[in-house]
């Protein structure tokens, strides 16, 4: 028998094997060597602290905040300009581009002397690669090369798509998802493993920076790529930091001391008084994203045209985002969203009008109200509850008694997807573009559906549809024609009252004073373009 | 009985248990109304990419064959992949784990250091000040709500004295400049090994808020734990006798009475270290601390299914390895009890 000393200490010992034996040994990122040497001169450092982690940084696959992290990394062909900007498009991988008069083949002309992290030259059969190797996947937003049949190396800078139908391909060549150009010598050098290589913090970019360390869920940090083709200047940033800070407290004080650069999603209510710092700057700018409620068009009593109008009138647009929103949005003006193109500014507009909503309600037949509705909404969103529940006070005053209904995303969604007779009334969800397009509002939201995905009112309008169609179409060839074919659709949504428009949200982001260049571009949400920022 | 023989059979009991928890958790976790196959493709699934999905997840089979090919995966050490990051969950788990048990492991080191000393002078010095002071520090430390405590200490200690950083596990220059070479994953440990002292210096100051904000609870338990068990033992005879015989007042707490008063309090403290694991989650937000906290609730949100169970299965082991280690420690500490 062992003396109980030693006893106690081996339990403890075989308790701390198995602790760290549980735990593995193997580095969870490769990092460099530690050492004791001082510390290299200060360098340009900017710090970003993000609400979220970063789910999927492999570029095929990257489908949400991630695109913070891989917008930095890799280029796509086409980039958005920010809204206001004269042209909606300008050059990223492609110098230019042109499609034939139907918009059913497009061809991109390659930027020369684009070198990928890997030290390899972007060339045509880079772009087929990276293209095919997202739509193989089938991954996150891999549907949006849909209409591509084939993809062509013409020559080494020449790449040409032939699509199945008309699409405006340089718009989808433009998207923050799914559209990322990248190196098939580093992808192929990872066989099967690649997406795992990814994410424990790799990449295959040509973009301004590659990655230098990962720590997953907490910390990434990406350094600048000295043979980026746009060369570099003086007071760039030669490192970014990407801190996950979940806490939004936690985040206002990051900004607050200077201890991050960059920031987002701090309580609405302090954002004033954070703006009034002298160094700090708030930039308020309309975000492409919506809250909707579809209407339930196939169940009585949303099934008739004059109801669904009459409480399109009962609830307080402005008195609500002034007051619970801070003013912090905007009025929605139809689907499509303010400074997006394809928003119609001369769209009618709903207004608060309780008598009006009564008018309506005794054309209807219902002088009295008398019927239930059932809004769902994901739990958790306190705007959408929020929402519900001034909706449920202004229509009690109709007689009509709205139950609010917070569920998972999974559950609201399952119960939209089922039967419309026994589904919910009133569908209350966010909309954002995969590619910026007034066509994904359009269609995911309203075209007709044989199998119910998101269009959750379950409208179904063919004269609509062929007008959307239309407008898609001729969105690559003839983009102002497509506006206003987009625009006469919308007009059809309102009058329709095929869904409620609440509001447009709006991005704020909080950024240190001495950080210049910083430009929102809601096309890519919450991306920093840090290489052109500098201090 | 040999204390390998116990050893060995209470493992080979763990092994019932952990098969047990996975037949639940899997099939619990199944019925809960979502979809993976949609969850795993993204945010916008087409009704093609989730058929594909479901094929390749292998979600298209009858639920008992599912479980049975989770099972042959688990016992060749593969726990799956995540259906939010499309990652092995072993992979995050390695990210996750270590940070969370280092700061338990400190938390609970605080709670041991500050709440035993604590609570044996309180029984010591009944009805005195010292007494009706830690009992007041008992009180208050189980009633203080973890968030507001947390974010008043990052309100003195960071916005207004600059002595400690508000979160994280390590500084950007310690990232940047002195990379910590991850063996353990404990960064403390990981530092002295490589001695890479500054880095050390930077864990140590980070892990401080964070690791008391965890521990309050735990010491208010222990206090009072301690306190009230040492009160009883203090009243012993063999006491009176010790004292008799002129025998130390540190002796006498310490070594003899404090003995056999300690089992009830690890007990608890071992309790309360297991539900650490996954219940320190407010702490790890408020101090962006990447534990296994924040990694589950996530994964409960999204219904990440083999996330759940996996995270659960590793509870579970705790639980039953904890379990063992405190039976083992109460024969070592108390000749009563016997292995049977």
């Amino acid at each position: 028998m062992l003396p109980k000393r030693s006893f106690l200490a081996l339990i403890v010992l075989v308790a701390l094997a198995v602790l760290l034996s549980l735990v593995g040994c193997r580095p969870s990122t490769p990092t460099p060597a530690a050492g004791e040497t001082p510390a290299p001169p200060k360098e340009n450092v900017a710090v970003y602290a993000h609400p979220t982690s970063f789910p999927d940084i492999d570029p095929s696959v990257s489908y949400s905040n991630d695109s913070a992290v891989v917008s930095n990394l890799y280029e796509t062909l086409v980039w958005y300009n920010p809204p206001m900007h004269p042209q909606l498009l300008r050059p990223g991988l492609a110098e230019r581009w042109e499609s034939n008069a139907d918009a059913t083949e497009w061809t991109f002309y390659l930027r020369k002397g684009v070198k990928f992290h890997d030290g390899t030259a972007l060339n045509a059969q880079a772009v087929k690669y990276s293209i095919e190797r997202t739509i193989t996947m089938g991954m996150g937003a891999s549907y949006i090369w849909d209409p591509v049949e084939e993809i062509t190396v013409v020559d080494d800078y020449t790449v040409r798509f032939k699509l199945k139908y008309s699409a405006p391909l340089d718009l989808i060549a433009a998207s923050g998802y799914g559209s990322w150009i990248f190196s098939p010598a580093c992808v192929e050098a990872q066989g099967e493993k690649a997406s795992e290589w990814f994410n424990e913090g790799h990449d295959c970019g040509s973009g301004p920076y590659t990655i230098e360390s990962y720590e997953r869920g907490r910390r990434l940090v990406i350094t600048r790529f000295d043979d980026y083709w746009g060369g570099w200047k003086p007071g760039q940033f030669t490192k970014v930091v990407f801190e996950v800070v979940e806490d939004p407290t936690v985040r206002q004080q990051m900004i607050e001391a200077g201890t991050a650069d960059v920031t987002y999603d701090i309580p609405r209510a302090n954002l004033a008084a954070l703006d009034a710092r002298p160094d700090v700057v708030v930039y308020t700018n309309p975000a492409f994203q919506n809250l909707v409620g579809l209407l339930n068009v196939r169940k009585p009593p949303l099934d008739n045209k004059l109801v669904r109008q009459a409480i399109s009138y009962a609830f307080p647009y402005e008195q609500f985002i002034q007051t619970v929103v801070s003013g912090y949005a905007v009025q929605s003006r139809g689907p499509v969203p303010l400074g997006m193109w394809g928003h119609g500014d001369q769209l009618f507009q709903y207004t608060y009008n309780l008598d009006k909503a009564r008018d309506l309600l005794a054309q209807a037949g219902y002088p009295n109200g008398g019927f239930k509705l059932v809004m769902t909404h994901v739990a958790g969103d306190l705007d959408e509850r929020q929402v519900g529940e001034v909706w449920k006070a202004e229509l009690a005053k109709l007689g009509i008694d709205l139950e609010v209904r917070g569920m998972s995303w999974e559950a609201q969604w399952d119960l939209g997807k089922s039967d419309p007779m026994q589904a919910q009334d009133i569908f209350v969800m966010y909309w954002w573009p995969d590619y910026v397009s007034p066509y994904s509002f359009l269609y995911s939201m309203f075209h007709c559906e044989e199998e119910t995905l998101f269009n959750l009112g379950y409208y179904c309008n063919p004269q609509y549809d062929e007008l959307i169609d239309r407008a898609n179409e001729l969105s690559g060839s003839n983009r102002a024609e497509a506006e206003r074919l987009f625009v006469e659709a919308q007009q059809i949504l309102v009058d329709d009252a095929a869904a409620v428009f609440f509001y447009d949200l709006v991005n704020t982001h909080a950024v240190r004073a001495d950080i210049k260049g910083y430009v929102d571009n809601p096309s890519y949400p919450h991306v920093v373009f840090f290489y052109e920022l500098s201090r | 009985m040999k204390v390998w023989e116990y050893i060995l059979r209470r493992l080979l009991l763990a092994v019932l248990v952990i098969f047990g928890v996975s037949v639940v958790t899997f099939f619990i976790a199944r019925v809960v109304p979502s979809d993976p196959a949609a969850l795993w493709v993204g945010p916008r699934p087409s009704p093609d990419q989730i058929a594909a999905a479901r094929v390749k997840l292998g979600l298209d089979r009858p639920l008992h064959v599912q479980y049975f090919y989770y099972l042959g995966n688990l016992l060749h050490g593969d726990l799956g992949v995540s259906i939010k990051t499309h990652q092995p969950i072993i992979q995050d788990l390695r990210a996750y784990l270590p940070a969370t048990l280092e700061l338990v492991l400190v938390g609970m080191a605080m709670a041991v250091f500050i709440g035993i000393p604590l609570g044996v002078l309180s029984a010591a010095r009944r009805n005195r000040f010292l007494d009706h002071f830690s009992r007041l520090v008992a009180v208050a430390s189980v009633s203080i709500p973890t968030f507001w405590l947390g974010l008043l200490l990052q309100l003195i200690f960071f916005g207004h004295l600059h002595w400690l950083p508000i979160g994280g596990r390590v500084s950007i220059e310690t990232t940047l400049y002195r990379p910590i070479q991850t063996v353990t994953g404990f960064y403390l440990v990981d530092t002295l090994i490589t001695r890479n002292w500054p880095a050390f210096r930077d864990a140590l100051t980070h892990i401080i808020l964070p690791a008391f904000t965890l521990a309050t609870y735990a010491i208010g338990l222990t206090i009072r734990m301690t306190r009230s068990t040492m009160v009883e033992v203090l009243q012993e005879k063999y006491i009176v006798a010790a004292r008799a015989a002129g025998l130390s007042e540190r002796t006498i707490l310490f070594r003899l009475a404090l003995k056999n008063a300690i089992v009830p309090t690890l007990m608890v403290l071992a309790l309360s270290f297991v539900y650490s694991l996954t219940g320190a989650i407010l702490v790890e937000v408020i101090f962006s601390w990447p534990g296994l906290g924040s990694y589950v609730t996530a994964a409960i949100i999204n219904v990440d299914f083999p996330v759940i169970i996996a995270v659960t299965l590793v509870v579970t082991v705790f639980y039953v390895l904890i379990n063992l280690v405190l039976d083992l420690v109460q024969v070592a500490l108390d000749p009563r009890v016997v292995l049977k």
